[in-house]
């Protein structure tokens, strides 16, 4: 059976996959549009890798439907993926032919991805000589020999220093915004804010949210700061009980364990931060700093694993 | 239940098609690739000509106990120990890289972790099985040429100068037959992970039973039975009759027809043995695992 996929890159529909009496994904649905970078985030045992061998054509669904427009490229998760004793160009050549690509445009191809990845001058280096970082470039390089709709990078950030990650970041952000869909998973849940366009999160092998950055950080429960207060008394820091009177109901406050003058203010969401900082200054007290306990998407990924699955 | 896996859309730019089907051409990658990781190791392969040439050694130096008289003779000629051994020791050579190539290629590519990239592209596993065997197999008739060539220079030996094209076709006949039990043996190490010292097991029985060292004449009965089905044991005495006796082609015809049926039966039972191990490994979505 042949379907077109209408208007997105890849679609993903009541995909099962089972192995024995376990379910590992439970009827996925996934959608990625070109030019999209779509975040893949989960717990580990959470059903992404599976979801992304099935993608790549590794593994077989045990029921559903996977369309794609044109070939999809997997970036794997693993370093070893390419064979240490020749060089990153006789690497790309034979993966270039193994796609079907005559020896000359097989060269060609693999010196032009060479050069977009930033590794034309360590073409010829055996990849046993290359850094972490190189060898994920390369890894991109081998993927994008085939000019691919979409691209599946799976963990490729988690074994890389920052340098390398946002390297690796630019230069996917770069395809997809030549048009490539990307579908990008990871557990490094922080760097998919300006990053990635769309998010599924899976857990337990069911989708548990679908939708956009801004929408997932919603999901996050009423956030947690970590405040400094000072009363102009420098031998008698505020009490937390003080502190809670003047705050009155507009958030609630706790005595914190990093120091005698700092506290955790827990907002809701119809009472912001701000009415908290304007009450505590007007019942004479000084708000000297003011940071968020955790991260929101941090936040967010935990109120979703936590959940109960509806 | 419905399951459909669709990749619509069009073929990548640069895809050939030329002449050279992709098959082979994606085969000539395997032998490009293999040849310069090979290049890569020269230490390796100093090594292992040095390990062969002590052999060769220890040989000769029990072929001096041995008189002609006791082995059997190849086209009416007695030939001294070191001529009949060194045969048996090339075929055996031979035999040894082939069975290894085969059934352990797909396994290499699980432990140096590049199996699943090379299933992300659009290779049968059948051509990557032969892929990677197909640089020890062009290598053969060099290797062969090589080893007993230096025997002649160094030790002396005369090979029939007419049986080297006989000897080609024998071994090239006995190919297929090392191929059906190499793919057995890989249907075994890709299902149960470890193999090896099975492979061991069956490589030195195949070789002890092949009268590569000793006639068979002088193994027990039930082992000369096992001996007349061995495809080394045919290939080994084909060898010694066109190489050492003289024969020509007088006795090729004979030898391939003894090694036809052994053919398809190893390659028939192999075939099925390895789509089994494979159709498993697909089901369980285990291939790509170590």
């Amino acid at each position: 059976m042949r379907k077109e996929a209408q208007t997105d890159a890849m679609a993903v529909r009541g995909l099962v996959r089972r192995f024995g009496e376990t379910t590992v994904l439970d009827g996925v649905d996934l959608r990625v549009a070109p030019g999209e970078i779509h975040a893949l985030l989960g717990p580990n045992g959470a059903g992404k890798t599976t979801l992304v061998r099935i993608l790549a054509g590794l593994a077989d669904p045990t029921e559903g439907d996977v369309e794609t427009v044109g070939t999809v490229s997997l970036v794997p998760s693993g370093d070893r993926t390419m064979y240490l004793r020749i060089s990153g160009l006789e690497n790309l050549i034979f993966f270039a032919r193994l796609h079907g690509m005559r020896l000359r445009d097989a060269r060609a191809r693999s010196l032009e991805m060479l050069d977009q990845v930033g590794l034309a001058d360590a073409a010829r280096v055996p990849v046993r000589n290359y850094s972490h970082g190189m060898q994920k470039r390369l890894s991109v390089a081998r993927a994008l020999l085939v000019e691919p709709a979409v691209l599946l990078v799976d963990e490729a950030t988690h074994d890389l220093d920052p340098e390398g990650a946002i390297r690796i970041r630019k230069l996917v952000g770069d395809l997809a915004g030549g048009g490539m869909a990307v579908l990008w998973t990871t557990q490094r849940i922080e760097e998919i804010r300006e990053f990635a366009d769309t998010v599924t999160f899976l857990a337990s092998g069911r989708v548990r949210f679908n939708g956009t950055v801004a929408e997932l950080i919603h999901q996050a429960p009423d956030p947690r700061y970590v405040v400094r207060v000072r009363n102009g008394h420098p031998d008698r820091p505020p009490q937390a009980v003080a502190l809670q009177r003047a705050l009155g109901g507009v958030a609630q406050i706790s005595q914190s364990l990093a120091g005698r003058d700092q506290f955790v203010l827990a907002t809701s969401e119809d009472q912001p931060l701000g009415a908290a900082v304007v009450a505590l200054s007007e019942a004479g007290y000084h708000v000297l700093a003011c940071q968020r306990e955790g991260a929101e998407i941090e936040d967010a990924f935990m109120a979703l694993v936590t959940e109960e699955p509806r | 239940m419905s399951v459909s896996v669709d990749r619509v859309g069009p073929r990548p730019a640069g895809l050939s098609t030329a002449a050279l089907p992709v098959g082979i051409a994606k085969l000539a990658a395997f032998v490009r690739r293999d040849v310069r990781i090979t290049l890569s190791y020269r230490t390796s392969a100093v090594a292992t000509v040095l390990g062969l040439l002590l052999q060769v050694l220890v040989l000769s130096w029990i072929g001096k106990l041995i008189r002609p008289s006791e082995l059997p003779e190849f086209g009416g000629v007695h030939v001294s120990y070191m001529e009949f051994v060194t045969i048996g020791m090339a075929v055996n050579m031979m035999a040894a890289i082939l069975l290894y190539q085969v059934a352990t290629s797909l396994r290499n590519e699980q432990m140096i972790g590049t199996l699943e990239s090379l299933l992300c592209t659009p290779t049968a596993v059948w051509t990557l099985q032969l892929g990677s065997a197909a640089s020890s197999i062009l290598a053969i008739p060099l290797r062969l040429g090589v080893f007993l060539g230096a025997l002649a220079l160094f030790f002396g030996m005369s090979y029939h100068l007419d049986g080297v094209l006989p000897s080609i076709v024998i071994i090239a006949a006995i190919v297929p037959c090392l191929w059906g039990i190499g793919l057995m043996l890989a249907a075994a190490i890709v299902t149960f992970r470890r193999g090896h010292g099975a492979m061991g097991v069956g490589t030195a029985a195949l070789a002890l039973s092949s009268g590569a060292f000793f006639p068979v004449g002088v193994l027990p009965g039930w082992i000369q039975s096992v001996a007349n089905v061995n495809p080394l044991t045919i290939a080994i005495r084909g060898l010694r009759d066109a190489l050492l006796g003289g024969t020509g082609w007088a006795s090729v015809g004979t030898h391939i027809v003894e090694l036809a049926p052994l053919s398809i039966v190893t390659v028939g039972l192999g075939t099925l043995a390895f789509r089994l191990a494979l159709k498993r490994e697909r089901r369980n979505g285990t291939l790509g695992t170590y």
